[in-house]
């Protein structure tokens, strides 16, 4: 699917993002590295609060000025950094270069705008499209999300519509100029499972399409399962691992990756009297250990891993890593 | 055709308040108001003078059938004569409610536009100093008085203590440039109170509208600033501004100019409902009261279909 | 699947600290230093008023022994007023006028509105939501002013026909709040529970769902507070207002000839004690209502 050779489409470097809080600054992200290459669908997994979200939005510089910020790190689409961007380069980007959709289809649209009416607001933004000739283009994104009708569709309201109907709005608006990546943040969350598996699909379908990369943000790893071909483990704003989507479920290296994957429920042979939890609570953001952030929950953790920070091991480039000091392998 | 429906109906709907209002009113003005009859005689009144004053007052008729009486003078919107001065009340309305209208209406429409645009201002430097400041200012003229406002604004500008610009009080007004002067100093006294109210209400209409997902959708789809601003926030804030705007009319009508006629002896509504209210004469109150009334139920309506036409989502069921 | 991911990794710590709405209000409340000094402003006027109640000082406010509009001095501190009574004394009695109104509309028109306010709801969609909310249609609709008039003239004159009109009509806007609240809260789960083990319908609605809006009940107060207040100023001046005693309402209306004559100590102190109650009492309420609102997060 994508060459070993290939550059990556987009390469963040040690990004590092702090909130101001009533109890002090914040790191919500702190010091992450990834790429993604072109025509892949990167899936970043993690629980609520560990940074994924975040990390999406700061890829088009969306993150609320007060309280948060950029601190530090690189964001290289094709070799421009877009923490040195002005807001006016990146309201360019945004819709058309790379796309963001949402997690809830209910208020993610405005509700006193027809669909049509948002659609075409965002090709003639970007596009030198009368609104007529903007239309059309529209019409013919919404079959392709596979919406009936088309043409009807359009003029309607938001809440005239399913969410599944929502969402595949969401992702026809996001399409409609090509953009290189898709930034998908839990887009099915919100979803009932059957139309969770449409859109997925949609979403897999079109990627091959338009030639596009595909981040995929999301705590669910069956849909992980489903659309990645890699993906990286967040937990406390750090990335733990990164690896193709075999290696991960089959393989894992980080103890908390592997943690994961084995407390969910599945068809065994043989029946467990409890399911597998990892035990201990995820660590206050306020109050880090000075070593691995999976440290006190870790069974084969040790003192270095108490005391000092693994980082990701580049040795491999980033397509396949660990950020651990006694990884499973 | 459906619009002309649904607003009969809702119209129809408004009936139970009319009746509910004027029978309120009614009861307390009118059956426990003051008893006019001694007024009106003189001293050592015979028997027969006093039953004769009653009658022609109406004081003799049982409840039911003054009050009935009552509801077809506010139908057919005549009200008989004044009490206190013998002028038929349909005339003095009709030539009191211009003055009135012509009184109000620049510091409303001041008073909301200044509002929505001071919110606008506040709320896209949110916790910045500009914000704090209008905030600040709006906390005060929400603290103030409006009488208070009223008589420094009268001090620092119209008399010889202050600017000495304006005329004190009165309303002679024969050309354009006597309107400006006579309507300046209640202006700025009303607009001063309303904005401390319309700013801090807007300002939280407009904040909540900037918070919504809709909006960091469009942001994230690159649309500029400015179209973000008109199409995503005003235009979803229209809905509770205009309706908190419409809900306003009947009250700065008659409460509003209550107050700043009978201070500058402006003769308008508010003047003469004042007067009626100070000599008890009760067709004057009967009718105020009765107006305004329908007044209420007409802005419900219109706001209702407004609301419709602005908000997609609410259907004309 | 996905509840697997997130139940797996925590463990419920049995020791769990509890933030319920009244704890973290106190916290943010207290960090927000223009609603503390509009707190102590308010205490500081309050210890005057009870001070004037047990007629420690004030009591002069109505001896007529000063000179025609004297000027401020050592003796009359804020000066003396057209008949020669001393503006200080005035300003101070007025102190307990104004809590008085203040305190009995507040109270009595929250209560008022919490009690209809919490029938409407529950019983929402039935006649007696459709009575409710009909008398507080009707009691919107009539003008203010000349609804005290009536209620003045019913009452002949009675010195409590302002606070019933208050308490009449400003129930309103808290019964509004209540009732969306109470509609609210009756879908949830707690109540039909309670309804389920045979909980009689008005405990449940007056120990389980009320509880949960005293929130709202003690803003909507501090507001009716203001709102009485400021109204009796204009009350007084239409002559509607306090009958016995004084009140900064009464100096201000006395004031309103006097002032053209260049005398402005009666207006001008009337004003300004009014002024800073008001003003203290508005930013107290604000930062209360701050505190309470779940939704901010207090500035650090």
């Amino acid at each position: 699917m994508s060459a070993r050779d290939e550059q990556p489409l987009l390469s963040v470097r040690n990004l590092v993002i702090e909130f101001t809080t009533r109890y002090g600054p914040v790191r919500a992200v702190d010091g992450i590295s990834f790429d993604v290459y072109p025509n892949e669908t990167l899936g970043i997994v993690g629980e609520s609060g560990c940074g994924k979200t975040v990390t999406g939005l700061s890829l088009l510089r969306l993150i609320p000025s007060p309280p948060g910020r950029i601190v530090r790190g690189e964001i290289l689409l094709q070799g421009r950094d877009l923490t040195r961007l002005s807001e006016d380069e990146m309201q360019i980007l945004r819709g058309d270069e790379i796309s963001m959709i949402f997690q809830e289809p209910m208020t993610a649209l405005n509700p006193v705008l027809t669909v049509g009416t948002q659609m075409v607001d965002v090709l003639t933004r970007h596009r030198k499209l009368t609104r007529k000739q903007a239309r059309v283009v529209a019409i013919d994104m919404l079959s392709k999300v596979g919406i009936p009708v088309p043409n009807k569709r359009i003029d309607e309201y938001p809440h005239e519509m399913s969410g599944g109907m929502r969402q595949r709005v969401m992702i026809a608006m996001a399409l409609s100029c090509s953009p290189k990546l898709l930034i998908a943040d839990e887009p099915t969350t919100a979803l009932d499972v059957t139309t969770q598996a449409q859109v997925l699909e949609q979403i897999v379908k079109l990627q091959d399409e338009f030639h596009m990369a595909v981040i995929l943000i999301t705590h669910d790893l069956g849909v992980v399962a489903e659309t990645c071909q890699r993906a990286l483990v967040m937990y406390c704003g750090e990335v733990m691992e990164v690896a193709d989507i075999e290696s991960l479920f089959e393989r894992p290296r980080h103890p908390y990756s592997r943690g994961l994957l084995d407390s969910i429920p599945k068809l065994r042979e043989e029946k467990l009297a409890e399911l597998p939890i990892i035990p201990g609570m995820v660590p206050d953001l306020m109050h880090l250990p000075p070593g691995c952030r999976f440290g006190d929950r870790c069974s084969r953790a040790t003192d270095e891993c108490r005391l000092q920070r693994p980082q990701l091991d580049t040795s491999a480039t980033l397509r396949n890593a660990v950020a651990c000091f006694r990884p499973l392998d | 055709m459906d619009v002309v429906k649904y607003a009969i109906r809702k119209l129809v709907g408004g009936i139970p308040l009319i009746l509910g209002v004027t029978f309120v009113s009614f009861l307390l003005m009118v059956y426990f108001g003051p008893d006019l009859t001694f007024e009106m005689l003189g001293k050592n009144p015979t028997p027969e003078q006093i039953a004769e004053v009653r009658k022609e007052l109406g004081y003799d008729r049982p409840f039911l059938v003054r009050y009935s009486q009552y509801l077809k003078e506010l139908a057919t919107l005549d009200f008989g004569l004044s009490d206190s001065t013998g002028e038929p009340v349909s005339s003095m309305l009709i030539r009191s409610i211009p003055i009135s209208l012509a009184l109000v209406t620049p510091g409303f429409i001041l008073g909301n536009l200044l509002g929505v645009l001071l919110a606008l201002v506040a709320a896209y430097h949110r916790s910045g100093w500009i914000d704090k400041a209008i905030m600040g200012f709006s906390v005060v003229g929400m603290s103030i008085s409006f009488l208070i406002v009223i008589i420094a604004f009268q001090i620092l500008l119209s008399s010889s203590y202050g600017l000495n610009l304006f005329p004190v009080r009165g309303w002679n007004v024969h050309s354009l440039y006597d309107y400006v002067m006579y309507v300046t100093v209640p202006t700025l006294a009303s607009v001063f109170v309303a904005l401390g109210y319309n700013t801090r209400f807007y300002r939280a209409v407009i904040v909540e509208e900037m918070t919504r997902d809709h909006v960091r959708t469009a942001r994230a789809f690159g649309i500029r600033p400015g179209k973000l601003l008109y199409k995503h926030i005003l235009k979803n804030s229209a809905i509770p501004i205009i309706t908190r705007i419409m809900f306003s009319i009947p009250l700065v009508i008659v409460s509003g100019s209550l107050l700043i006629e009978s201070y500058f002896g402006i003769p308008g509504v508010g003047k003469v409902t004042f007067d009626a209210i100070t000599t008890g004469d009760q067709p004057v109150l009967k009718a105020v009261v009765g107006l305004t009334a329908v007044l209420f139920v007409i802005t419900l309506l219109v706001t209702d279909i407004l609301y419709r036409a602005v908000d997609p989502r609410v259907s004309l069921k | 699947m996905s509840a697997a991911t997130e139940a797996s990794t925590q463990v419920p710590d049995v020791h769990e600290h509890h933030e319920s709405i009244w704890g973290k209000a106190l916290y943010k409340f207290r960090r927000d230093r223009t609603g503390m000094l509009g707190l102590g402003i308010v205490l500081v006027y309050f210890v005057a008023a009870l001070g004037v109640w047990f007629g420690i000082w004030g009591t002069e406010w109505s001896d007529v022994e000063g000179p025609k509009w004297g000027a401020m001095s050592a003796e009359h501190w804020f000066g003396t007023n057209i008949i020669g009574q001393d503006i200080f004394q005035r300003s101070l009695y007025s102190t307990k006028t104004a809590f008085e109104i203040g305190l009995i509309v507040a109270v009595l028109s929250t209560l008022l509105g919490a009690l209809l306010g919490a029938l409407a709801g529950f019983f929402s969609g039935t006649w007696i939501d459709a009575i409710i909310l009909w008398l507080k249609g009707v009691l919107d609709s009539i003008p203010f002013y000349l609804f005290v008039a009536a209620v003045a003239f019913a009452l002949k004159g009675n010195p409590w026909a302002m606070h019933v009109a208050m308490v009449s009509t400003f129930w309103t806007t808290t019964g509004r709040l209540v009732r969306g609240e109470v509609i609210k809260l009756r879908n949830f789960e707690f109540v039909e529970a309670s309804r389920a083990i045979g909980v009689p319908q008005v405990t449940i609605i007056f120990r389980h769902i009320v509880p949960n809006t005293f929130h709202i009940l003690l803003v909507q107060a501090t507001i009716v507070f203001v709102a009485a207040i400021k109204s009796e100023v204009i009350l007084s001046f239409l002559g509607l207002g306090v009958q016995d005693g004084v009140s900064w309402g009464l100096m201000i209306s006395e004031s309103t000839m006097e002032v053209l004559a260049g005398f402005f100590n009666n207006f001008a102190w009337a004003s300004i004690f009014l002024f800073v109650l008001v003003m203290a009492f508005n930013m107290f309420s604000d930062a209360l209502q701050d505190a309470l609102d779940p939704k901010k997060v207090a500035e650090s």
